[in-house]
């Protein structure tokens, strides 16, 4: 773990232990329970936009993926248990295909990946606005199957399993893998990774199709949190995602950070705002402090990048 | 209109550009500056016109100033008109530009400095550069300057162009101004210059009035050439390692050479004859239009094992392989190694550790089903970091860009070592080091050869490429203009090769 994650780990738990001391039933179990659960999709977005992040790039088609993927689940799925390995294939599988198309469009076509992946968001929300017809599925009764709800029930629930898979899946691929390390090449140096015989375009390809699966990922488990699907589900994981990668101690030039930062960034994010609604701050104050934290964390870190 | 430098020093990086240089130059005269390549001219030009801050000494220059840039300076997407008047186009009522009246403006300037075969509407990126050039130098002229600064105006020039210049750079000087030009071709400063300023080695070695081209080259390169070469005279190249035909790629025109085992093969020539795209493009970096490239392998032995015990399959003989390098991992396989010149663009990773820097190149090879075997690889990077003495035992596992400019090479050297391949292409490798990973590096070059390892070798500082190949091929425009047969021994027969104007030209 590099230096900025270790910060990233100590900035949540200040966060975390100023929360226990301010309000009460923030430390028992069920209040940290909910954090993580809530932490969990920010941590599932941030999982892909890191990705991309260490190779320099971004992914800005982060909410309308998992959007568009949680209502291919709910369409296809129907809400019927025996339909979930299909809806399922079909949900990670769209997020897979628009995180490809992303990729193809910036590492062969040259496309900055800002208008390459913003183009793919508006795509993405006509394309479901379209299809469902403006209507949210609460309206047409496709809800989230059993089984997908459950994963949220529990002293210990599912959900936070899955998490952990993910953290572990992103983790051992970029510590213990050749692909990890020409990760880490790509985002450190494009021009000398390549020249070291790293192939930089299937590289990033392959990060952002991953991207679209996590984005694909984080929408199911909200359907499943949820119990449905909504138009704007996915609105607020954009900021969610590049701010826990930010605050995550991810170095935004590419080539530097890790998930434990990044799983310390969600945390980090969710905790202050639930501390905030805690303390019954008014939704305009929650919003500059919560954007004030940021900048304060962010400042913390370009000071210490400057004594690197 | 005075120009004077005295005592003026500048570093870019751990590389000192000018040390201690000192200029003047005269209003009423053409002053030429001569010297190889990184002598200091165009540091010294870019000091004198403002365009970097010197670390040391004084710098005074009276006058109006204009300067032509070695790197042309128009901007691609602006036609040439707005390129022209971009500092004062002409302007209407409320100071707005008035568009219809730009491109006529143009012409006219255009037409008065001679230059009127340039369209003014057409974007600049659409020129030839030649025509780009011109362009550029009526820019400089149409401001009517004092003082002139004009680095390596005519290498892109035709033969006429350079007579359209030269007639301007007299006329200004007859009308008083203080023109300062650099130039690679002898021929032009002899013809134009009242006097020439050497170079050597970032700063001033001689001014004259006359001087002559023996004495010029003699003065240019130095003459220390001493023991600090290892002696390659006894190593003898063997069987033919890489061959190359007709190759036309970037700059370069037809080239055709052969490669053999254990043989150092110079590249001379001035800068950007297209050696750069030479190494790249047999590196699969490039874009070739035509040639053929074949590389005979090396016989079994040397080749690393893979994991599980098998047999490389880099081992055995393939005779005459046709290579198709898409990209750099082809040529990797293929057994070609590239270490590049400027190590912070395009050889190191900075921030990586030590070990993922040396390990890059050859990941695939102690790996299991895309797993890094992390002991193997910590075991091979130690073997060579120790064997180079890199970083005087510092830990792998630290910063690349902790280490030195010299350590930093060696570390960028011991990367491709570890590839085990047959041909090393090595561009520019000592570019900014000290002297001492200098001569370790000459050593670790010709102990490659030894091990009958084929290897092509340019250098900017042309002693070098004098000193330690068997053979040089010497670029210009492109082509093979020479092959001296080795030991050269002295960088004066390169330069001269490299700057005498072919007979039938």
């Amino acid at each position: 773990m590099n230096r900025r994650a270790a910060y990233a780990v100590a900035v949540a738990a200040v966060v975390l232990i100023l929360g226990a001391v301010l309000s009460p039933g923030f430390a028992s179990w069920p209040g940290l329970r909910a954090v993580l659960i809530v932490a969990s999709f920010t941590g599932f977005v941030a999982a892909g936009q890191m990705l991309v992040v260490l190779v320099g790039g971004i992914d800005l088609s982060i909410p309308w993926v998992l959007n568009a993927a949680a209502i291919v689940l709910t369409t296809t799925g129907l809400g019927l248990a025996d339909r979930l390995p299909l809806a399922l294939a079909l949900a990670v599988g769209a997020g897979l295909l628009a995180g490809l198309v992303n990729g193809l469009g910036v590492a062969w076509l040259g496309v900055p990946a800002v208008v390459m992946t913003l183009g793919m968001n508006g795509v993405l929300q006509g394309l479901t606005l379209g299809v469902s017809q403006g209507l949210t599925c609460g309206d047409c009764g496709h809800y989230a199957p059993q089984p997908l709800r459950d994963l949220f029930a529990g002293t210990v629930p599912a959900a936070l399993l899955v998490w952990l898979g993910a953290a572990l899946f992103v983790t051992v691929l970029l510590t213990l893998t050749t692909f990890g390390r020409r990760v880490y090449a790509t985002g450190a140096n494009p021009r000398a990774a390549y020249l070291s015989g790293v192939g930089v375009k299937g590289v990033t390809v392959a990060l952002y199709t991953l991207s679209g699966g996590f984005a694909a990922l984080a929408g199911i488990m909200l359907v499943g949190y949820g119990g449905q699907a909504s138009l704007g589900l996915g609105d607020p994981y954009l900021f969610e995602s590049i701010a826990a990668v930010v605050v995550g101690g991810v170095s935004i030039l590419g080539g530097r950070g890790t998930y434990v930062g990044v799983i310390a960034g969600s945390l980090t994010l969710v905790a202050v705002t639930t501390v905030l609604r805690a303390q019954q701050v008014p939704e305009y104050g929650r919003l500059m402090i919560y954007g004030l934290v940021i900048l304060a964390i962010l400042f913390a870190y370009g000071r210490e990048r400057a004594h690197d | 209109m005075t120009v004077t430098a005295t005592g003026v020093g500048r570093a870019f990086g751990g590389v000192q550009a000018l040390r201690d240089a000192s200029f003047a130059a005269r209003p009423g005269e053409i002053h030429a500056l001569a010297g190889e390549n990184g002598a200091g001219k165009s540091t010294l030009i870019k000091v004198l016109c403002g365009a970097i801050r010197a670390d040391t000494g004084t710098v005074v220059v009276e006058g109006r100033v204009a300067t032509a840039f070695q790197e042309l300076s128009l901007l691609p997407d602006l036609t040439v008109a707005e390129n022209l008047l971009l500092a004062a186009p002409p302007r209407g009522r409320l100071g707005l530009v008035r568009r219809s009246r730009l491109a006529d403006e143009a012409a006219l300037i255009l037409s008065r400095y001679g230059a009127s075969g340039v369209d003014p509407r057409s974007p600049a990126r659409d020129l030839a550069v030649s025509q780009k050039q011109v362009v550029e130098l009526v820019r400089v002229l149409a401001l009517e300057p004092d003082v002139v600064f004009l680095d390596e105006p005519t290498a892109a020039l035709a033969e006429r162009e350079v007579d359209w210049l030269a007639g301007h750079m007299r006329r200004l000087r007859d009308a008083g101004a203080c023109v300062i030009f650099t130039s690679h071709r002898w021929r032009e400063i002899e013809r134009l210059a009242d006097r020439v300023t050497v170079f050597r080695g970032g700063t001033n070695v001689a001014t004259r009035d006359r001087l002559s081209e023996e004495e010029a080259i003699t003065l240019m390169t130095g003459r220390t050439l001493g023991a600090t070469y290892p002696d390659v005279s006894e190593i003898v190249p063997g069987e033919s390692a890489l061959t190359v035909t007709g190759l036309t790629s970037g700059r370069l025109r037809e080239v055709s050479f052969e490669l053999r085992r254990g043989e150092i093969l110079g590249v001379g020539g001035l800068a950007g004859q297209g050696q750069r795209d030479l190494f790249l493009t047999l590196f699969g970096a490039g874009k070739p239009a035509a040639g053929r490239l074949s590389v005979t392998r090396a016989t079994g032995g040397t080749a690393e094992p893979v994991a599980d015990g098998r047999p490389s399959a880099r081992a055995g003989l393939l005779p005459d392989w046709p290579v198709r390098l898409r990209q750099p991992r082809d040529a990797i396989k293929a057994g070609i190694a590239y270490v590049p010149e400027d190590r912070k663009a395009e050889g190191l990773l900075l921030h990586l550790s030590i070990r993922d820097n040396i390990a890059l190149a050859t990941l695939a090879r102690r790996s299991r089903a895309g797993f890094i075997r992390h002991r193997a690889e910590k075991a091979a990077v130690s073997g060579i970091a120790g064997k180079l003495a890199i970083g005087a035992g510092r830990s792998t596992a630290q910063a690349a860009g902790t280490l030195s400019g010299g350590n930093q090479q060696k570390a960028v050297m011991a990367r491709w070592l570890l590839t085990d391949a047959d041909v090393f292409l090595l561009y520019d490798v000592t570019r900014g080091v000290d002297a001492a990973t200098k001569h370790d590096i000459y050593h670790l070059i010709a102990d490659l050869a030894r091990d009958g390892k084929a290897i092509l070798f340019y250098s900017s500082e042309t002693e070098e490429i004098a000193g330690l190949c068997h053979r040089v091929l010497v670029l210009r425009e492109g082509r093979i203009a020479a092959e001296l047969p080795g030991p050269v021994g002295d960088a004066e027969t390169i330069v001269a090769a490299s700057i005498r104007e072919p007979a039938d030209a």
